[in-house]
């Protein structure tokens, strides 16, 4: 996979809130916002932005998905990093975009959006080589780290802010590489295996007894905790941004 | 709602059957983990290597093939070339006839289980005794292997013990040790009644033309140590430039399939017994077999041609883990079977289209794979190429409609305002049917459409 | 058209349109080589310790052979007729060694000793072709093989036990005794082919 390249310093930068954090997850997005700002970038959220059309990519229906990221394309105009609190988002536009491209005409102008596009945990660390994060969390959490972020940078990333970060403690779990169960329409085309992948990575978590799992993209905490709660048994679980911006507030360090 | 077959199968399975395959995979899993990590700093250079070197092969086996060919004739073995499974069948029916053989002894070999030789060979009165331990107890059974390397992952000792006693092999005794001694004996006279030996190949060298053959148990090495005739089966896929390309290869087959630096026996036959050697083959037949593999040659999925059939994907694969091997319908499961198996079906493509999305992309196998293969991305292209010929996918949404809307701004924020609906309309209600299958066992996060933007704007103005 | 005609003009169709072709890549031997398994000293010593992690067996001469073989209670056996006069003055008469093997009695010999052609220290393996083993049966049958491995014979490496291939037609590469993990996953020797592996060192 590619690898992250460092980025001079902070400056502007979009922020393509991804379609999960605009139908549920709006204080992820915020959180992304306000984390993004106290790295000292200047945010812009172009308002014509919608998805990275990878619902439709992994269906299989390729003209469909094309049409959502011709859309992205004309969205997110400029040169400015993109920044997306989802490993799984980035993954789509710096590698899935370009198979279902192959052979169209305005393929290099999805490359170019695509290397524009960095994860949120992966820009903070290895974009502006932030190494510790500030203020406090006084939590235990688990981290479950999503399979688009395979081969990347972004999870080693993650984990080594989350433990920097004053009184957070960070414990593993067991079969951390299994995926989630969640794959997009594999959660209801599946719904069996689905389920019981999400079960067993659930009964890993709690083994390790975390007071929340945290987890660098939605989808995978949207399953896991749709199922955790749908048995009675819910577990608190964030986002990355959503930790980094609390232990901001915690510190006092927010404006 | 109609749910997926490999989902059903997944339900289906028994809590026995699955408790096997799932702690036989991540066992099968961890192990090489272990070693490959212990044994090298950088496994996945190697990895890399080793599929730009099959990659290499799989796009010149225009100029290999026949070069191979040539070498295994120089070295005194006959080639054969079987365009289709029948004609596979076919080709190892001469051989035997030719030499009025009525006996076959054979290895495990995956293409044999393709091209249906046994039953092929029974119907055409050839005794055909399957010798790999494993797959002997599933010739016993009538029952078919559910992984590529661990034929029997799905069995526990009580069954087979069982099945033994059924067959004769004496009074019920479910002791591994044991069940493997009787089989030792009662296979070990019919390796000295047979006519002939029968293996696979691991691996085709071109420049040398070798044949090499990888077991652990010793059968194979039987089949060319008790019978006067070799035949081998080899997809037109097995071939590697040179000996030295082995070097990459065989330090990641047994590492990634079973966790060893080698396997016990690696076997390197470039024709028949050599004139001083009393033991083995008088003959020696190999039989290219394409089967379909020059149709997926010509296809944007050719990659897949490099696997090397370590069943590592099988091992790490979480749906593999879940719906065990027999959900798959095919001789190739897993992920390497999702995508190997509906391509070689060539027009009968749509019969198992439904093998490529029982995946959740996680990417796991492409991480264990010996040769790197991007088995992700080859299930992205067989999920277009099914959309494409209009095959239906129950249980997936389309996307026409979502595509238009998410490509018109002021509808999208529109939609996003109208879910709320959502929250007052209970599931069972809910026009969306993925939206109530999610439901079935999840449940769904509160609305919060236009919730974002509201507060970027009210941030703005201050 | 014949099958070799249709297979290899489909295979032709198939690769044509490839505009650039995947090359072969070239690379060094060492490339291959597991860095984190350590060499314990020369060729012979590590071949001997692998050998030993994979349940193989060596022995540094004939008297320790016949020492080996008679306390596992292996005292029937075959011996290669070019090897035996060199072994045969330390096997006592407790033993009954046949210089030919006889097929009809295969069950009678607990142990056969047939020449390698050589080994390899970085798996532990030993090499057999046919040129030096006198009967594959031989090598294979009895519950316990012998290998005779000449010491000169013992290449470090893997890539060079590859480049030693040679035109020998059945080359085999034995990398400790024969086994099967098909019963749940347990590890059991001695399968098909022998359950005890022992190389003997001349």
């Amino acid at each position: 996979m590619r690898s992250s390249e460092p980025v001079a310093r902070a400056g502007r930068v979009q922020l393509m809130a991804t379609c999960l954090c605009d139908a549920f997850y709006d204080d992820v997005a915020a959180a992304t916002v306000q984390v993004l700002e106290h790295l000292g970038c200047e945010v812009e959220f172009p308002a014509g932005q919608t998805c990275c059309g990878q619902p439709a990519f992994n269906a299989g229906d390729w003209p469909a998905s094309r049409r959502v990221v011709r859309h992205a394309v004309r969205t997110f105009r400029g040169d400015a990093p993109i920044i997306v609190p989802s490993g799984s988002c980035a993954a789509m536009l710096f590698h899935g975009a370009l198979l279902e491209f192959e052979g169209e005409p305005d393929r290099p102008e999805v490359e170019a959006l695509g290397r524009r596009v960095r994860e949120l945990g992966d820009f903070i660390v290895n974009g502006l080589g932030v190494k510790s994060w500030p203020g406090r969390y006084e939590r235990t959490v688990a981290f479950h780290r999503s399979c688009h972020t395979r081969g990347t940078e972004s999870s080693p990333a993650a984990a080594a802010l989350l433990r920097s970060i004053q009184g957070l403690r960070l414990v593993d779990f067991e079969e951390g590489e299994q995926c989630c169960g969640f794959g997009g329409t594999f959660s209801v085309g599946f719904p069996n295996i689905s389920s019981s992948m999400g079960n067993l990575k659930l009964g890993h978590v709690r083994a390790a007894r975390p007071d929340a799992l945290v987890s660098g993209d939605m989808s995978c905490l949207m399953h896991l905790g749709g199922l955790a709660e749908k048995a009675g048994e819910p577990l608190p679980m964030f986002h990355l941004a959503q930790v980094l911006r609390d232990a901001l507030a915690n510190g006092g360090l927010l404006p | 709602m109609k749910f997926q077959p490999i989902d059903q199968a997944a339900a289906a399975l028994g809590a026995e059957k699955r408790a096997a395959v799932q702690a036989g995979s991540k066992a099968g899993h961890e192990k090489r983990t272990k070693l490959l990590f212990e044994h090298y700093s950088d496994p996945d250079r190697l990895r890399r290597l080793a599929g730009e070197i099959k990659q290499h092969a799989i796009e010149n086996l225009d100029s290999y093939l026949p070069a191979a060919e040539a070498r295994l004739l120089a070295n005194g073995a006959k080639v054969h070339w079987a365009a289709t499974a029948g004609d596979a069948c076919a080709a190892v029916l001469g051989i035997l006839r030719s030499r009025g053989a009525t006996k076959l002894v054979k290895a495990k070999t995956m293409v044999s289980e393709e091209i249906e030789l046994a039953a092929f060979l029974e119907k055409h009165g050839i005794e055909c005794l399957e010798t790999d331990l494993g797959e002997f107890i599933v010739q016993l059974d009538g029952d078919h292997p559910s992984h590529i390397i661990k034929p029997i992952l799905h069995k526990n000792r009580r069954q087979i013990a069982e099945s033994f006693e059924r067959h004769g092999l004496g009074t019920y005794d479910d002791t591994p040790e044991e069940i493997t001694r009787r089989a030792r004996r009662f296979l070990r006279h019919k390796y000295l009644e047979a006519d002939a030996g029968l293996t696979g190949a691991n691996f085709v060298v071109a420049e040398s033309g070798r044949i090499v053959v990888v077991t652990n148990e010793g059968n194979s090495r039987f089949c060319l140590a008790a019978t006067r005739c070799h035949i081998v089966l080899a997809g037109i896929e097995k071939i590697v430039p040179r000996d030295r390309d082995l070097g990459p290869l065989l330090n990641l087959l047994a590492r990634s399939g079973t966790a060893q630096q080698l396997t016990v026996y690696t076997e390197f036959i470039s024709g028949p017994r050599s004139p001083s050697q009393p033991d083995g083959p008088d003959e020696m037949h190999v039989i290219f077999v394409d089967n379909g593999r020059s149709e997926v040659l010509a296809g944007d999925c050719r990659d897949i041609l490099r696997c090397i059939r370590c069943g590592a994907c099988l091992n790490v694969c979480p749906v593999y883990r879940q719906a065990g091997g027999h959900a798959y319908r095919s001789v190739y499961p897993g992920p390497v079977g999702a995508v190997l198996s509906p391509l070689m079906l060539g027009g009968r493509f749509s019969e198992k289209a439904d093998l490529p999305k029982a995946s959740s992309l996680c990417g796991a196998c492409n991480e264990v794979c010996p040769v790197n293969i991007p088995i992700p991305d080859l299930l992205l292209r067989l999920r277009a190429r099914a959309q494409r010929e209009g095959i239906s996918s129950p249980g997936v949404p389309p996307f026409g409609a979502w595509s238009v809307l998410a490509s018109r701004p002021a509808a999208w924020r529109a939609a996003l305002i109208a879910g709320r609906a959502i929250d007052h309309i209970p599931t069972r209600l809910l026009p969306v049917p993925a939206l109530r299958a999610w439901e079935n066992t999840r449940t769904l996060p509160p609305w919060r459409g236009g919730e974002f933007r509201r507060w970027w704007e009210k941030r703005r103005k201050r | 058209m014949t099958d070799r005609e249709e297979v290899l003009s489909r295979v032709r169709s198939a690769l044509a349109p490839l505009g650039r072709r995947e090359a072969l890549p070239d690379f060094e031997a060492g490339l291959c080589l597991p860095d984190g398994l350590s060499a314990v000293g020369g060729p012979e010593e590590t071949f001997v310790e692998r050998l030993r992690s994979v349940n193989g067996e060596a022995v540094a001469g004939p008297a320790a052979l016949a020492v080996r073989l008679r306390a596992g209670g292996w005292t029937r056996g075959y011996c290669d007729p070019e090897l035996w006069p060199g072994l045969a003055p330390h096997f006592g008469p407790d033993f009954s060694v046949e210089t030919e093997f006889d097929l009809a009695r295969i069950d009678d010999y607990s142990f056969g000793i047939t020449r390698a052609a050589g080994a390899i220290a970085e798996t532990g393996t030993i090499i057999l072709d046919d040129a030096g083993t006198s009967r594959r049966l031989a090598a294979l049958a009895p519950w316990v093989h012998v290998a005779a491995v000449p010491r000169s014979r013992i290449f470090a490496t893997l890539a060079e036990g590859l480049g030693a291939l040679g035109r020998d037609s059945n080359v085999i590469w034995v990398t400790g005794p024969s086994k099967t993990a098909d019963v749940e996953g347990i590890l059991i020797e001695g399968v098909h082919g022998p359950g005890v592996q022992i190389a003997l060192l001349l």
